[in-house]
Order: structure tokens, then C-alpha cells, then sequence
């Protein structure tokens, strides 16, 4: 187990290396100056001169890698060029918004979604079954920034029960901080409810027509017994598989949901720099949701074992 | 069953925004949304419109804008022009306070001056005034404590406008509490109407009332004027996207927000608790032309151009009537916009045809820059593009990220653009902005010689009545060869509501909180 | 999704999605040679009119027709979705082979790079690629494609390997035929089956994908009508004009359902595990 997610974690360095050069190299063919940017129409020689000399935007650009790659290696991604700030810090805490909302809201799908897809699949085709499939294939079409758009509309502006307005940390004040992020999280629940609800349906269906399920049932066990004990953790696992999956999608997918309720999480702040041309915020952002990718797949690898006893690292 | 959870969970955070922030009575704070977080507490060094409009509530410097783009003095007294004009006596006011308590004096000044010209500081208007740029300042002392004397290589008419500037942090004037032993900022310790009391990064920035603050007499004009704070606590709140902020004042979450859009002020203009007010700025929304193409050099073709659009309707539609039509590089606002600047180009069809005929114009494609960032370039463009099209001219529309089109803009590669300036304040800089050699700076859009030379008379002579014979030759010679289309100067809508009063937004496109008060 | 659902010869469900599907073709081929009003046509006395029996949709913020703009727009989205599901499947198939055929180094270059594609927000990849390739329909086909080529590649190159294992085809090699004919014969025709089932799941996405950017600023560029920028578009005019963002959206649902429910009947006939008893 120990020398499996070594492993793991030692493929992954070439990986997060393809994408440290690639990135580095693909921001900088885009269009665009980030000193204009911050400059605008009124930078003349001088100013623009005297900007890039200050953030180091003159240097060739094997030296311009060469020194961001020695920052890395000693855990220092830079600061903004638009803010200043430093950017490892910034990350984390845009991180943390955005992490709050995706796990939330992807543990209250699953918590939704799990067991609607079993119970599909063990009433399957009845009218619980048909309601599910229809339910979830409904959610499923629909984009999520439109269906954050009428919720906000809805909720926001038309019946005025919900702040609009960006996010208050759960720190400073947990009511406010609950109603702010309600919208967002409903949004992000209501449309991966669907994905999860149709994969239980389907691996549980895979699940009950295996021979030991068969002989649980011939041995007069309760269907209870039988769905808890035998069929739950085994149909569990590919689920459990695709919940990692998408907690690990939706940090680089947030953005959009991100932009429909204004909340200042990690997506927005990637599409943000990039509009900007905010290189070192770029390129840390993009290192880091590549990171944490490839540790939440490591992670979901690992307990995979756990749920599946058919599978043992 | 997933219904009964999504309503349980609802209601339950329903209950949770009630209780959720709520305003005291006689709350006497004033919210202010600002669409992005301030870049740092330092006049005119890493900062950006918001930065500017922040930080000018806490610093101010000797001379500031006046509301029609004229400068007068804040904190200086008076200041003296000698008759050769290149030296500067600065009689400061006596009895102004900075925000710790100490009273200003010359020796501030000078300290101010000194940290500015350092390149340490990056200073962003530095290489204004060490001679790289258009002035050299060869001295400045202080011969008595209420007095600054500054000496100038050569006269210059934008000395006091180019101190004044709101991105030159207004050459505040700083104690030096402002730093720390080393030199690193600690924080702005001014002498303007608000004291810095708080800044969340990425969330507010809270300022409290100086109550030493010495004001001028009179009512606000500009920068200057009478500036006495009248609520106690001003607090920005970073909200980035208009309809949010637009939603936070419906819901009373914040009093006032500085720039909504014409398509915000039709939903807001019912609602009784909002009020609007708008005022023109000095920004130039312009279609600009590559003077230097193959195609577009031809002057002939620029003129048929600029006959096939309405741009007084053009004008209309893109700004909701919000804005007047300005076909002069002389802001609306700005005291030299005169009858001259009125005569502008005429809407003729017929005659466009005619012009391209003349001009030769065998139906070649022409390419129309614009972006996705400003609403207004992007709206100007489309509208542009219909009209150029009715008489048949054949306009292609590229639709650029913004960063993209600022490239295509400094590096002169284009045929057309739609383009926004930011506000300058004086008509010198306003044509400053679009005129100058090619060779030297491939983002100047006029390059006629002439004309430069106009504008280069226009930076020294200090008499008014000069300056305006030059503005008016000048705008006689843009109408005539069209190296630019001025559309309009845009204005800012401001909304507010009912609880305060007082609010007014005006050419430099600036907040000033300081004219606000809480109604009754 | 079975074909017993109350006795009727097909699913009601995969029935529905023929006839979504039926319709957005339909649509799309009709907004290419034919629309009640100019898509792009301006007119500054329409501007923002709720819908009414003159413009159905009503009308945007320039005054265009939005049933106008919602069927050329449809022409647009299909065919963006068409062209990348193309190019990333053929791409992934080719590469997928490659890799599972050859193995050793070529498989392990594959695998990080594909790694590194699939851990890389696509957002990024569309931007980066729109402003090199500059902002069209094909920059954004090609940056589309990029970021769906990964997965194809996975799913052929897990193919190839179990297959390489399997009877027939070590069969086919036993019996002297060339490792390339094999490849051609036994192999490709195998995978056909699972790259069917992802290329339909995928038409949704790359179609909710080029919404989402458009929705980002990075989408096609107006005024060319697409789904996506009408409904970015419609965002300032959210409470004052809802109808802008509420078709374009409903558009999008739509058809996205249709595929979903098509989908899933393709499923269910080509992929053996998952088809019902």
C-alpha cells in the first residue's frame, strides 16, 4: 500500500513538470502584456521600462523560468504583478472558498444521490425507478451557470430571500456566511446529483445480478440485509470513484459557478490572472489545481481498496 | 425525498440570512461598492482607478482638479508663477493637520517630494518630472516653513496639472510616519477628510472621519474645495460583478454605487428608494484609425467614413442617452469645450458615397477591432459597423480579449479600433494621449507634424486664452483629416440610496465621500 | 431505458431523445439557409421588447431577433460540437492505438502527457489556444478537442491492452497475420463500441463547454449568435429582459437531454455490461 502511493507520487512529478513548462510557455505565446494591463493607455515608454524592471518582465525568458523554477523548488511561487500579494498565500485562501463550497456540495449530492440511485436500481423499473432516471437524466442537461442565473433570479431578486452578494467566511460569521453560500451550493448539488444518482443506479444494477447476490437472497436473507450488507459497499466503489473524480474537475470547473454568485474562490481568481496576464498567479494557480487533481485521484486510488474488497492494493 | 432535504435545508439557511448582517438606526457608516480590491494604501505607487479613488480620501496634495479640469490650490495657499515661468512658489495654508496630529509644514513637503523622486519608491509619475519625461525639476526648497520653491529647466503650461494628476496619488503630501525606519510603508498618514482605519485584502476597506480635518471654505469642487467629513465611517466593499453590487443596493446591503450601467439605471430608475445622478467624465470613446495602412491612409476614404455614421445616434444607443454626443478630443466637462468643439462631423450618406468614390474605394475589406471587456467599445462597434455597412463599405468585426486588443492598440497594428481612454483632465494630455510620432510610439493614432507642434505649444503657454486658440486649431484639423472618430466622453451614473444625501459624481469619474451625509 | 417500459417496442425515454435530437437538427439546418429575421440585423426602435407576435423571442439589446438568433445560433453550437467530438475522437483513437500497440516508451510519453492534459483546467488550454490560433470557431474547436482528446486516448489504450490478451487475438498473430492487419481487423472494430458511448456523452459537453466559455468572456465572439454568448450576453439584462438568458438556456437544456436520453439507448445497445436482462 505504503510503495503503491509512492509510487503514485513519484509518476507524478513528470506530470506536474509537463504542466509547469507547458503552462509557463503557453502564457506567455497568449497575446498581451501585463504591463499594458496594469498601465493601460496611459503607459508611456518610461512607466512600461520602468514596471517591467521591477517585476522582472525584462529578463530573457529561459532566465525568467529558470528563476521562478529555483523559487518553486524552495516552496516560493512569487507574487502578483497586479496585486503584490504573494501568491502561495493568496491561493490558500481563495482555495479554501472554493473547496468549502465543492465539498459540500458534493457531499450533499452523494448524501442525495447515493441512495435515490439504489433504490432505483433495486425497485428498477417501477415507477420510484422511472422517477429517479427521469429526475437525474433532468438534472444532467442542465447547465449549471443557467440554473445558478433562474436560482439567483428566483431567490435573489424576485422573492429577495437570499443575499446576492459575494461570501462571508465562515470564520466571521456562520449564519451570513450559510445564507451566502447556499445559492452556489444548490447549484453545484442540484447538478451533479444527477451524474452520481445515475452511476449508483448503474453499478448497483451491475451489482445485483452477480451470483453471490443471487445466493444471499436464495439463503432467505432479508432484502435489507442483503442491499446493506452485500450490495451497498460493492456498488459503492465505482461511485465512490467517479465522487473523487469530480470533486477534483469542479476545482477547475468552479469558475463559472464562481462568477454567476461572485464568490472570490480559486476559479475565479485563475480566470481573473489570466485576463490580466498575471503570470506568477497563473502559473501557481495551475501547478497547484493540477496538484491537487493528481492527490485527490492518489487518495481515491488508496481507499478504493476499502469499499471494494474485490480489489486489494 | 430529495425535495423534503432541499426545502429543510432552505428554510434553514433562510433563517440564517435574517439574522445575517444587520444595520443599526442610526448606523453612521456609508457603504460604497468599489468592482475590485484596492492595489496597495500608497499614493500613486501600485495602484489603479479604485487605488486612486480610495487613497485621495486619505492624502491630498498642494494643488488639485477643479470640476472643470482646471487646477487650484488645496493645500498650498496660493502659488506664484515667475514671469519667465519656470520657477513655482507654493505659500502653503497654515494650520493644517496630518492625521497623527502634527502640523503640516515645508520641511513635509519637501520630505514628500524627496521620497517620491527616489526610484526606490516607484513613484508611477516619476519620469514626469526628472527629466525624461516633459519637465525636469532642477530644485525645490523650503526658504521658510509656510513656503516651497520649485525650479523648472523650462516653462511648462502642465506642471501643476501633471502634480495634480489622481494617478500621481496627487502628489500627496505624506508625514513621515507614512514609513518605517527602513523605508518600507507602513501606511498612509495624510491630511485629507478620512483616516485609513482597516483594509480586508480582497474584501473592504474601512476609513473613519478625520475630525481635525482644515477645510477649505465653500462647497466641494473637484478635489478641492470645501471637503469636511460628514459621516463617521466610510466603508468600500469590494464587489466585482455590477449585477451583484446592483442587487446589494436594491437589498440595502450597501448605500451607493459609483458606476452602474445605462442598462442598470433603466431597471433602477423606478424604484423610489434609488436615486441615479450622472455627470459627464473626460474619458474619449473613440473608433481610431490606422493612419499608417495601406487602406486607411487615405484620407479620403477616413472622411467617407466618418459622414456614413450618425454618431450623435450611434451615441445615443450605446450609452441609453446617458451621454452627450463629443466629436472633439475636449472633454464636454472641461472648460476649454467651447462652440468650436461643437461643430463636429456631419451624418451624410450621400456625401460618404460620393467620398468613397473619390477615394477610390473598390469594396477592399476593412477589419474593426473591438473587445469583450467594455461593454461601450463593443456596442460602438456593432453600431459602427450597421451604419458603414448601409453605405457600402465592407467592415469586419474582430472581437479581441481585452489584453489582446491593448497589444494590437500599443504596437500600432491595426486598420480600425474601437477604444476607450481613461479620463485626463486637461485638454493638452487629452490630445497628448492620441498624438505623436509613429516612429517613437507605434500606439500614437495622429502624427500630422503640424499638429504636433500645436500641442507642443499648447504644453508651455500658460495663458488661457492662448491655450484655447490652439484647442480650436487643433479640432479643426482632427475634423478635417479624421484620424479618429471622438464619439463621447461617457458618463458616470451614480446610485444611491434614500438614506444618503448629497452624493455627486463628476468628470474624474472619482467617489467623493466626503460630500455625503445621512439623510435625516 | 429497457425495451419492455410498459410494453412499448422502445424506450419512451430514448424516443424523447430522437425527437430532441430530431428537432435541434432540424433547427440547425434551417438556421443555416433560413431565419424570420437577419440574426445580425439591427434595429434601434426594437431594442430589449419582451416576446410578442412579432418577435417570438423578443428581441436583445441591439434590437435583434432572439428566435433569430437561437436557430443561426444553433447551427453554430452543433457544429462546433460536431467538428471537436470528431477531431477528439479520431485524434484519441489514432493516439490510443499507437500507444497500446507499441507500448514501452511511446505508452509512457502518452500516458503523461495525457496525464498532464486531464490535471490542466481546459479554460486555460481554450484562452491560451484562442489567442495563438486567434478568437473563431475553429480556435475553439481545436482547443475544445485538445481537452477531450485525453480521455479518448484512455479509454482505446485500456481497450487495446485487454484485448492484446484475448484469444482472437492472439489467434489472429498465431495464424501469421501482421501485427498492423491485426490491429486493423481484430482490435479497431473492438473499440468502436466504447468510443461510440463516450463520443455521445461527450457532444453534451463540448456543447455545455463552449457555453461555459462564451460565459467566461472566451467563447465565440459576437456577434456571431452561439447559444452560449447569448445567454453570457443576456447577464446585464438579467431582471430587465429575462427572456435573453432564459431561451438560449432552455435551448441548451434541451438539447443536452436529448443527447443524454439518446445516449443512454446507445448504451444499451452497444456496451454489452451495461444492457439490461
Amino acid at each position: 500500500m505504503l510503495r503503491f502511493a509512492l509510487t503514485r507520487i513519484a509518476l507524478a512529478v513528470p506530470t506536474l513538470l509537463i504542466v509547469a513548462v507547458s503552462v509557463f510557455l503557453l502564457i506567455r505565446l497568449i497575446p498581451g502584456d501585463p504591463a499594458l494591463l496594469m498601465l493601460g493607455d496611459m503607459a508611456d515608454p518610461h512607466s512600461l521600462a520602468d514596471f517591467r524592471r521591477s517585476h522582472g518582465l525584462d529578463q530573457p525568458l529561459p532566465v525568467q523560468f529558470a528563476l521562478w523554477l529555483g523559487n518553486l523548488a524552495a516552496g516560493d511561487l512569487g507574487r502578483s504583478i497586479t496585486t503584490g500579494q504573494e501568491v502561495l498565500p493568496l491561493i490558500f485562501d481563495r482555495f479554501l472558498v472554493s473547496a468549502t463550497i465543492v465539498v459540500v456540495a458534493v457531499a450533499l449530492a452523494s448524501l442525495v444521490a447515493v441512495p435515490a440511485g439504489m433504490l432505483a436500481a433495486w425497485r428498477q423499473n417501477s415507477l420510484t425507478d422511472l422517477a429517479v432516471v427521469a429526475g437525474a437524466t433532468l438534472l444532467l442537461s442542465v447547465p449549471s451557470f443557467w440554473l445558478g442565473l433562474l436560482l439567483l433570479l428566483l431567490f435573489g431578486m424576485k422573492l429577495g430571500w437570499l443575499p446576492v452578494v459575494g461570501y462571508v467566511p465562515f470564520g466571521q460569521d456562520f449564519g451570513a456566511a450559510l445564507a451566502y453560500i447556499v445559492l452556489p451550493v444548490a447549484t453545484l448539488v442540484l447538478v451533479e446529483v444527477g451524474v452520481i444518482a445515475r452511476m449508483a443506479r448503474a453499478s448497483t444494477l451491475e451489482v445485483l445480478r452477480l451470483d453471490y447476490v443471487t445466493h444471499a437472497r436464495a439463503k432467505g436473507l432479508s432484502e435489507l440485509a442483503v442491499m446493506g450488507r452485500h450490495v451497498f459497499w460493492n456498488a459503492f466503489a465505482p461511485t465512490w470513484t467517479l465522487i473523487g473524480l469530480i470533486l477534483g474537475n469542479l476545482l477547475g470547473g468552479i469558475a463559472v459557478v464562481e462568477t454567476v454568485f461572485t464568490i472570490p474562490g480559486l476559479g475565479r481568481l485563475l480566470v481573473d490572472a489570466i485576463f490580466a496576464r498575471d503570470y506568477p498567479v497563473i502559473q501557481g494557480c495551475l501547478l497547484f489545481i493540477a496538484g491537487v487533481y493528481i492527490v485527490v485521484n492518489l487518495v481515491v486510488d488508496l481507499l478504493y481498496p476499502v469499499f471494494d474488497p474485490r480489489v486489494t492494493a | 425525498m430529495r425535495r423534503t432535504v432541499f426545502f429543510g435545508l432552505a428554510v434553514a439557511l433562510v433563517a440564517g440570512a435574517a439574522c445575517g448582517p444587520a444595520k443599526a438606526a442610526g448606523d453612521d457608516t456609508v457603504r460604497v461598492s468599489l468592482n475590485a480590491d484596492i492595489r496597495s494604501t500608497t499614493p500613486g505607487t501600485n495602484r489603479d482607478d479604485n487605488t486612486d479613488a480610495v487613497v485621495l480620501h486619505v492624502v491630498e496634495g498642494l494643488v488639485a482638479y477643479r470640476e472643470n479640469g482646471s487646477v487650484g490650490p488645496l493645500l498650498a495657499e496660493s502659488v506664484e508663477i515667475s514671469p519667465d515661468g519656470k520657477t513655482y512658489t507654493f505659500h502653503l495654508r497654515s494650520g493644517v493637520k496630518f492625521h497623527n496630529g502634527a502640523t503640516m509644514t515645508a520641511d513635509d513637503v519637501l520630505w514628500s517630494w524627496n521620497r517620491y523622486m527616489d526610484p526606490a519608491t516607484e513613484w508611477r509619475c516619476l519620469s514626469e518630472f526628472d527629466g525624461r519625461g516633459r519637465a525636469k525639476v532642477e530644485a525645490i526648497e523650503a526658504p521658510d516653513p509656510q513656503t516651497v520653491v520649485v525650479r523648472l529647466d523650462a516653462p511648462n503650461a502642465l506642471f501643476l496639472s501633471t502634480l495634480a494628476r489622481p494617478d500621481c496619488g496627487m502628489t500627496g503630501i505624506l508625514h513621515k510616519d507614512s514609513v518605517a525606519a527602513d523605508g518600507s510603508w507602513i501606511g498612509p498618514v495624510g491630511t485629507g477628510p478620512y483616516m485609513l482605519a482597516d483594509w480586508r485584502r480582497g474584501e473592504a476597506i474601512t476609513l473613519r472621519r478625520f475630525a481635525d480635518y482644515a477645510s477649505l471654505p465653500g462647497d466641494a469642487d473637484g478635489f478641492t474645495g470645501g471637503k469636511s467629513p460628514k459621516v463617521e465611517t466610510v466603508e468600500f466593499l469590494v464587489i466585482p460583478d455590477a449585477s451583484a453590487a446592483k442587487a446589494a443596493l436594491v437589498s440595502g446591503a450597501i448605500d451607493l454605487v459609483p458606476d452602474i450601467s445605462p442598462a442598470d439605471r433603466e431597471e433602477l430608475k423606478d424604484n423610489p428608494d434609488i436615486e441615479i445622478v450622472a455627470a459627464e467624465t473626460m474619458g474619449l470613446n473613440a473608433i481610431l484609425f490606422q493612419t499608417r495602412d495601406p487602406l486607411m491612409g487615405n484620407q479620403k476614404l477616413r472622411q467617407a467614413i466618418a459622414a456614413s455614421l450618425d454618431t450623435a445616434q450611434i451615441v445615443h444607443a450605446v450609452t441609453d442617452g446617458n451621454s452627450v454626443p463629443n466629436n472633439s478630443v475636449v472633454p464636454t466637462a472641461s472648460a476649454y469645450y467651447t462652440d468650436v468643439q461643437r461643430q463636429g462631423f456631419t451624418y451624410d450618406p450621400a456625401r460618404a458615397q460620393a467620398l468613397l468614390q473619390e477615394a477610390g474605394y473598390a469594396g477592399e475589406k476593412i477589419v474593426m477591432l473591438t473587445n469583450n471587456r467594455y461593454q461601450s467599445s463593443f456596442n460602438t462597434a456593432v453600431f459602427a459597423q450597421a451604419m458603414m455597412q448601409a453605405v457600402g463599405i465592407n467592415v469586419e468585426l474582430e472581437v479581441l480579449e481585452w489584453g489582446t486588443q491593448l497589444d494590437r492598440y500599443s504596437s500600432g497594428n491595426y486598420q480600425m479600433m474601437a477604444f476607450p481612454y481613461s479620463a485626463r483632465l486637461d485638454p493638452s494630455l487629452s490630445f497628448e494621449s492620441m498624438m505623436g510620432n509613429k516612429d517613437e510610439q507605434p500606439r500614437k493614432v495622429w502624427e500630422d507634424p503640424e499638429a504636433l507642434e500645436l500641442l507642443a505649444r499648447s504644453m508651455v503657454v500658460t495663458d488661457d486664452a492662448e491655450r484655447q486658440k490652439i484647442f480650436d486649431e487643433l479640432h479643426r484639423r482632427l475634423i478635417d483629416q479624421v484620424p479618429m472618430i471622438m464619439l463621447f466622453n461617457g458618463s458616470d451614473l451614480a446610485a444611491f440610496n434614500s438614506r444618503i444625501e448629497g452624493y455627486r459624481p463628476w468628470a474624474a469619474s472619482k467617489p467623493r465621500l466626503w460630500t455625503v451625509s445621512i439623510a435625516g | 431505458m429497457t425495451r419492455t417500459w410498459f410494453g412499448l417496442p422502445a424506450s419512451p425515454g430514448a424516443l424523447l431523445g430522437g425527437l430532441l435530437i430530431g428537432v435541434l437538427l432540424l433547427a440547425a439546418g434551417l438556421g443555416m439557409v433560413w431565419t424570420p429575421y437577419d440574426p445580425l440585423a439591427i434595429d434601434f426602435r426594437a431594442r430589449l421588447q419582451p416576446p410578442g407576435p412579432e418577435h417570438w423571442l423578443g428581441t436583445d439589446e441591439f434590437g435583434r431577433d432572439v428566435f433569430s438568433r437561437a436557430l443561426a445560433g444553433a447551427s453554430t453550437s452543433v457544429s462546433i460540437s460536431l467538428f471537436t467530438v470528431a477531431a477528439a475522437t479520431v485524434a484519441g483513437m489514432l493516439i490510443g492505438l499507437a500507444a497500446g500497440y507499441l507500448r514501452g516508451w511511446t505508452d509512457r510519453i502518452v500516458v503523461s502527457i495525457t496525464d498532464a492534459l486531464l490535471a490542466f483546467p481546459g479554460i486555460l488550454l481554450a484562452l491560451g489556444l484562442l489567442a495563438v490560433l486567434g478568437a473563431n470557431k475553429y480556435g475553439i474547436i481545436l482547443a475544445l478537442a485538445l481537452a477531450y482528446t485525453p480521455s479518448v486516448v484512455r479509454v482505446v489504450r485500456s481497450n487495446v491492452f485487454s484485448l492484446r490478451e484475448t484469444g482472437f487475438v492472439e489467434a489472429s498473430r498465431v495464424m501469421g497475420n501482421g501485427e498492423l492487419f491485426t490491429m486493423a481487423r481484430h482490435v479497431l472494430p473492438n473499440c468502436i463500441a466504447p468510443v461510440t458511448v463516450l463520443a455521445t456523452g461527450m457532444f453534451g459537453w463540448v456543447l455545455l463547454s463552449e457555453s461555459a466559455l462564451s460565459f467566461l468572456g472566451l467563447g465565440v465572439p459576437p456577434p456571431a449568435p452561439t447559444w452560449g454568448n447569448m445567454l453570457a450576453a443576456s447577464r446585464p439584462y438579467m431582471s430587465q429582459a429575462p427572456w435573453l438568458g432564459i431561451y438560449p438556456g432552455l435551448c441548451i437544456a434541451l438539447t443536452l437531454l436529448g443527447i443524454n436520453l439518446l445516449g443512454d439507448a446507445v448504451r444499451d445497445r452497444l456496451d454489452p455490461r451495461m444492457r439490461r436482462i
